[in-house]
């Protein structure tokens, strides 16, 4: 609804004037033909209750409603107006398109957020300023997490138990699988397949990685490095089955024969440009896996791949 | 109230104490009460009218939701017009139904109910009797609505005959305005008129 016309400085033209709510126009629009222009919350709550214009009754329905010529607009921004919280001491005079900026930091704004002085840290509006206690508050707080802290815990035990049924299931599922794989040579081979293609199918949802420097490898990485690789690995969607193998390859004493040594690692620089790198997502290593690799030197490669670390150098 | 609707109200008040019209004697407006949802209007009976010389008196309601709602109207003032029930004073307008429009100001709605008193609308009538002597006698019409005009809203026409005939029926113990719609109804013939008041 429009603003108070007692707000502004002098005569408001009366085409500035909204029909419905009798103030000044605030955020107009215009029907189509007759262009009779309306606050944008009066005509919107008009059309909704009657699809005419409200002066001549012409149907208009609100996807009809347009925005309200440049000239209309300039003559509303030039209007001044006294500020919002006027009644509370403010006594700034605006031009109609700097209020709404002026009252994000009017500081007469008995809404305006203020940081408590006496030491809770919380922030609270001016006008509530007075009545405040940070001890009254603070305990209200407290009173209000213990709650979320309650239902947390709550969920917390309620998903252990799922999990627990979870593992429990998956347990069974897999000495199930096993046994199948044991007993009979054919689900053997169908799950080995599977296997095979999961690791396929992970290794092409992975970027391609480029090392630029080779120098960088960490060729005995320590066991916390160790750990963000494989936590990275594993939210990349690695398969279980070859996350444990693929992460005891990142180290040099499992390393292939033509990596096993500094001394063969000098000797085979040049063969390093031949791999097939795959991104670790966020980490600066790369998978070299067999199955990206089929046309590497077998004294390069090991199953199920190879995890290289580096310091740097991984683009 | 809702501020829209105060806001509204004031600015149309002003409007009217402001327009010709009033200076003129044709409209008047006061308030019933300081929360603007109330009021009372005054408008004077039109030249060349059988109303004319009357003074006819408005209740004017403003609903919560106005403008998006038209105000509530009706004649305190009895009055026989087709389109207003002699009964009850409600008015039939378009305007104050679903001709409403948010633009329309107590000034124009004072001045389309003075406009419906020259320019009747029998076929959207409010009070059926009145509307079918409108069309079947529109010379007794022309009478009783004067009569009317006389009796309750100060008019300057006083007819003889008619006054004569409710005394008749006041000194059979009948109430005055009881007495005074039975005739109007029956088109002042005395014997209808009593025989419906006494069946
Ligand atoms: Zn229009
Ligand atoms: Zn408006
Ligand atoms: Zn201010
Ligand atoms: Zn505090």
């Amino acid at each position: 609804m429009g603003f108070d016309i007692k707000r502004f400085q002098g005569d408001v033209d009366e085409e500035l004037i909204c029909p419905i709510c009798s103030g000044v126009l605030e955020d107009p629009l215009q029907a189509p033909a007759c262009e009779h222009a309306f606050c944008r919350a009066c005509i919107t709550e008009w059309i909704s209750r009657q699809p005419t214009c409200p002066v001549d009754r012409q149907a208009v329905t609100s996807s009809q409603l347009r925005p309200v010529p440049r000239i209309l607009r300039n003559l509303l921004s030039r209007l001044c107006t006294s500020c919002d919280n006027a009644p509370h001491g403010c006594n700034a005079v605006l031009k109609l398109d700097s209020l709404a900026s002026h009252l994000v930091e009017c500081e007469y704004n008995p809404k305006r957020l203020m940081p408590c002085e006496a030491g809770c840290g919380l922030v609270i509006p001016k006008d509530e300023l007075a009545e405040h206690n940070c001890v009254r508050e603070l305990r209200a707080l407290i009173a209000t997490q213990q709650g979320k802290l309650t239902d947390y815990q709550q969920e917390l035990t309620e998903q252990r138990l799922i999990i627990n049924e979870h593992k429990r299931e998956l347990a069974l599922l897999k000495e199930f699988m096993r046994a199948m794989r044991v007993s009979n040579p054919t689900m053997r081979a169908l799950a080995d397949q599977m296997e095979r293609e999961e690791v396929v199918r992970w290794a092409n949802s992975l970027s391609r990685a480029r090392v630029t420097r080779w120098g960088g490898m960490i060729s005995t990485p320590d066991d916390v490095l160790q750990m963000m690789i494989k936590r990275s690995l594993s939210e990349s969607g690695c398969p279980p089955h070859i996350i444990d193998d693929l992460m005891e390859n990142c180290h040099e004493r499992r390393w292939p024969p033509g990596l096993s040594s500094l001394e063969t690692r000098q000797n085979n620089r040049r063969l390093y440009e031949k791999y097939v790198c795959k991104r670790v997502p966020g980490k600066q290593a790369v998978l070299v896996l067999q199955c990206d690799n089929t046309h590497v030197d077998e004294h390069m490669m090991v199953e199920p791949g190879l995890v290289m670390i580096f310091a740097h150098g991984i683009e | 109230m809702a501020n829209i609707a105060a806001k509204r109200i004031k600015r149309e008040f002003k409007e009217v104490m402001k327009s010709e019209e009033v200076a003129g004697g044709a409209i008047k407006l006061e308030l019933v009460n300081d929360s603007w949802t109330e009021l009372k209007g005054q408008i004077a009976g039109p030249p060349d009218t059988p109303y004319e010389g009357g003074t006819f008196l408005l209740e004017i309601k403003v609903p919560e939701t106005y403008p998006f709602n038209p105000p509530k109207i009706r004649f305190m003032t009895k009055i026989w017009h087709p389109n207003v029930s002699s009964v009850t004073g409600a008015i039939c307008l378009d305007i104050l139904k679903d001709q409403w429009a948010a633009a329309l100001t107590l000034r124009t709605v004072l001045l389309s109910i003075q406009a419906l008193l020259s320019a009747a609308e029998p076929n959207d009538p409010q009070d059926a009797v009145v509307a079918k002597q409108y069309r079947e006698s529109p010379q007794l019409f022309n009478l009783t609505a004067k009569h009317w005009t006389n009796v309750y809203a100060g008019g300057p026409s006083s007819i003889f005959d008619f006054n004569q005939k409710v005394q008749l029926l006041i000194d059979m113990g009948i109430d005055e305005h009881q007495a005074r719609v039975a005739l109007s109804t029956y088109d002042w013939e005395l014997e209808r008129a009593t025989e419906q008041l006494f069946s």
